[in-house]
């Protein structure tokens, strides 16, 4: 059995009341750069963040519980929904594929455009913060559940089957025991997105909460208010992070299994990955008009595929709707790519270098991990403030959205090499870099490239809420203006154009990972 | 009822072979083989050989390729649908997130036996695992697992016990012990019982019947029936007659090998 050998190495000493300091001496030196700052106007005192919270903490916190109830729910409906789609798969295999696909162009459709279209047809209300929340919610917990109900070696069901029970029992028995500390890990990413979700729900006229006061605050250039709001969401992050790690622990779970063995090699046509492609297209665009259909959406706001093909192709001025929606991609994409690269070569080269130097590694992977659950997203307006609404502002916020979840994810794939290779370098006296090129790099890249897929959709959200909220250009801020101006012909073309896109990077990026994976962790190819 | 007559098992032309990207590999040769009800049969031979196919086999975990197994009237399906047969699997296969009494318990709890905490504390007893009761396997040495499977394996009193390697992580004196403890346990209630393992003496002091197994593909080099009596103690141990048999089966398995291959015991 490999559970006892897996899951050390992780650990790191933590000298005691150190965190303290350090948080100490980050806020002194906060206050004393806002200070020097003062007339560039980005970065707020904590004293002035203090000062605002206090004289508007009514305010706040009414606001804040408005939030907190929309994030709750939707993070209650997202993480059933990802857990009954991974049940699916698991029970029906056939239909991964499909399942996935499509849970993954919904994933990538850019909340600010989702978020114009839901509060149209959920009307006033909470609705469409909710629903984002669920959105924001229920892939990032669909991938590990569905990894861990496989993530169980042959001899368990062997054991079920000897005993003539089926693949129920093998479900309650096996599959569901282990899927959970995969739920935890789910559910801990899931808790701070949660408010994102429900927050940028907010941005898109929602009568109260923290999302409307930002939109507000950023209007006014109020820069306190700004801050006190990212503070407030980036605490309530850390916290629900924190507080979804710690039920987990009480749980006491079993850690999860590492599985070394090579899965069973089948044969398949060479046709099955384009086959898959297309049906997934052909359900995508049926489930689109059917679902306005069902529900007789009004065609005025509600386009169908066959209106995004006139809108953008056949249909009286095509040409000019398809230079402008291309052009403002074009710009978006040349900003998401360099960030997007950017950010996992800093998370995976500095995860490398933690691990050549352990000490600094015990001193920033509790403040890393604090950092992943803040939504970047909602502190985007400051980066952009800071850096500009030129290329570095988006290319910043981009990379910073994706560089912790990287830099968590590589340094728990470095810390998941087996002990007995590291045992055996040691044996040979192996030096640190000798040892990171043979036995912990491949160890990583299976979490690597993980990260790079998720990173698709958060560069996707990344790019557009900063755009939208801030620098004005790129489609971002196209679909706002055409939200506002009520033009949902290019609405959907853009949710369409973006969904296409994301779709294919990640089956790029999958494909590189095939590719490079087969050559080093071949047991990790098991789906 | 420990004295009723265990029905055979019958193998008529069961072959296995795998199917690869390099093409089929047979594992098991065509076999025409009787175990008979309520015996011990050993299936010895060296490592990769087939063996482990052929107890899986009888099993039900996998279907030959060709051939039928019967087991008196039923197919190893009709078998496991009654939960009338155990597996000690050789790599314990212990569920990591139960305790060893947890797991042992599951034994009974899969065969739709009705819960007995005082049946499966005995059995951690007999397999030595007291005061470990409430552990993890994860806490536990693969000699301690492998005895938990093992106790787990006879939780639900099966009429067929399938043992695949359930001694091959211990210490010589563990297995010592549970060589003499065990067989009284499985001939209690007259269970039908292979064994698969790598020791030539193991084999000889449990099995009424040892099968030597040529290199894969499997085919049955030698067939020696063991008729010392029982119960095998130290007495018998150390008579002749045992060492006689041993020496037999270790013959048996030289002869098996194609020249210059190294036998595996």
């Amino acid at each position: 059995m490999s559970g006892a050998v897996a899951q050390r190495g992780g650990r790191v000493a933590r000298v005691p009341g150190s965190g303290l300091i350090v948080a100490l001496l980050a806020v002194v030196a906060w206050e004393v750069v806002a200070r020097l700052t003062a007339q560039s106007f980005f970065i707020a005192a904590p004293s002035a963040i203090l000062a605002h919270m206090v004289d508007h903490a009514g305010l706040l916190w009414r606001a804040f519980a408005v939030t907190l109830w929309a994030a709750v729910r939707g993070f209650v409906w997202g993480n059933l929904a990802g857990v009954l789609m991974a049940l699916l798969v698991v029970l029906v295999p056939r239909a991964e594929r499909l399942v996935s696909t499509l849970a993954l162009l919904v994933f990538c459709l850019p909340l600010v455009a989702t978020g114009p279209i839901l509060r149209v047809l959920y009307g006033p209300g909470e609705g469409p913060q909710v629903t984002l929340a669920a959105l924001a919610v229920y892939y990032t917990t669909f991938l590990p559940v569905l990894v861990g109900l496989r993530a169980a070696p042959q001899g368990w069901f062997d054991l079920v089957r000897s005993y003539g029970r089926g693949r129920l029992v093998a479900l309650r028995e096996v599959r569901l025991p282990a899927a959970l500390p995969y739920l935890v890990a789910g559910l801990q990413i899931a808790a701070p997105a949660a408010f994102l979700g429900a927050m940028v729900g907010e941005f898109t006229g929602a009568e109260r909460g923290l999302g409307v006061l930002t939109v507000r605050a950023l209007r006014a250039l109020d820069l306190p208010a700004t801050w006190s709001i990212a503070v407030i969401a980036s605490a309530v992050s850390v916290l629900a992070f924190a507080a979804v790690g710690w039920a987990g622990r009480r749980l006491d779970l079993a850690p999860p299994q590492v599985l070394l063995a090579a899965p069973l090699e089948t044969r398949q046509s060479r046709w099955r990955g384009p086959g898959e492609a297309l049906l997934a297209l052909v359900v995508t665009l049926v489930l689109w008009k059917g679902a306005m259909e069902l529900f007789a959406l009004p065609r005025f706001f509600a386009k169908r595929p066959e209106d995004v093909w006139a809108y953008m192709v056949s249909g009286p001025g095509a040409e000019a709707h398809r230079a402008k929606l291309l052009g403002a991609m074009a710009e978006t994409l040349a900003f998401t790519a360099p960030g997007y690269l950017a950010g996992l070569a800093l998370g995976a080269g500095l995860a490398v270098a933690l691990t050549l130097a352990p000490r600094a590694a015990a001193l920033t992977m509790p403040v890393a991990i604090a950092l992943r659950s803040i939504p970047i997203v909602a502190t985007a307006p400051l980066i952009v403030w800071a850096l500009g609404r030129e290329a570095a502002g988006t290319i910043a916020v981009v990379a910073v959205m994706i560089f912790f979840p990287t830099l968590v994810a590589c340094l728990h794939g470095l810390a998941r090499t087996p002990r007995a290779v590291l045992d055996l370098f040691e044996v040979y006296a192996a030096g640190r870099w000798r040892r990171m090129l043979g036995a912990q790099l491949p160890a990583m890249l299976p979490a690597f490239f993980a990260s790079a897929r998720m990173a698709i959709p958060a560069a996707i959200l990344a790019v557009t809420t900063a755009e939208w909220l801030a620098t004005g250009r790129g489609v971002g801020a196209l679909m706002a203006t055409v939200a506002s101006t009520s033009d949902y012909g290019m609405l959907w073309s853009a949710i369409a154009l973006i969904g296409l896109v994301a779709v294919c990077v990640h089956g790029l990026v999958a494909a590189l990972e095939r590719w490079v994976l087969a050559r080093t962790n071949a047991e990790q190819l098991a789906r | 009822m420990p004295d009723a007559q265990r029905p055979d098992i019958r193998l008529t032309g069961v072959s296995k072979s795998f199917g690869g990207p390099a093409g089929e590999i047979p594992a098991v040769a065509p076999l025409d083989l009787r175990l008979a009800g309520g015996s011990m049969t050993a299936l010895v031979g060296p490592s990769g050989c087939g063996k482990s196919t052929l107890l899986r086999l009888i099993a039900g975990l996998e279907r030959p390729s060709t051939g039928e197994i019967r087991i008196g009237e039923e197919t190893p399906d009709d078998l496991r649908k009654r939960a009338a047969l155990s597996v000690a699997f050789q790599d314990a296969a212990l569920l990591p997130w139960r305790t060893v009494a947890g797991n042992v318990a599951l034994g009974r709890s899969l065969a739709r036996r009705p819960r007995d905490a005082g049946a499966v504390s005995e059995l951690i007893e007999l397999v030595g695992l007291s005061g470990f009761e409430g552990r993890r396997p994860a806490e536990l040495s693969g000699g301690m697992r492998q005895r938990a499977a093992i106790a787990r394996a006879m939780a639900s009193a099966p009429e067929l016990l399938l043992l695949d390697e359930p001694f091959g992580a211990l210490d010589e004196l563990t297995r010592d012990r549970l060589n003499a403890e065990l067989p009284a346990l499985w001939e209690a209630h007259g269970a039908t019982s292979v064994l698969v393992t790598h020791s030539v003496a193991e084999a000889v002091r449990l099995a009424d019947r040892i099968l030597v197994l040529s290199p894969r593909p499997a085919r049955i080099a030698a067939d020696i029936a063991v008729d010392l009596p029982r119960p095998r103690d130290g007495v018998v141990l150390a008579s002749e007659a045992f060492r006689e048999t041993c020496g037999q089966v270790s013959a048996a398995l030289r002869d098996g090998q194609p020249p210059g291959r190294l036998a595996a015991q």
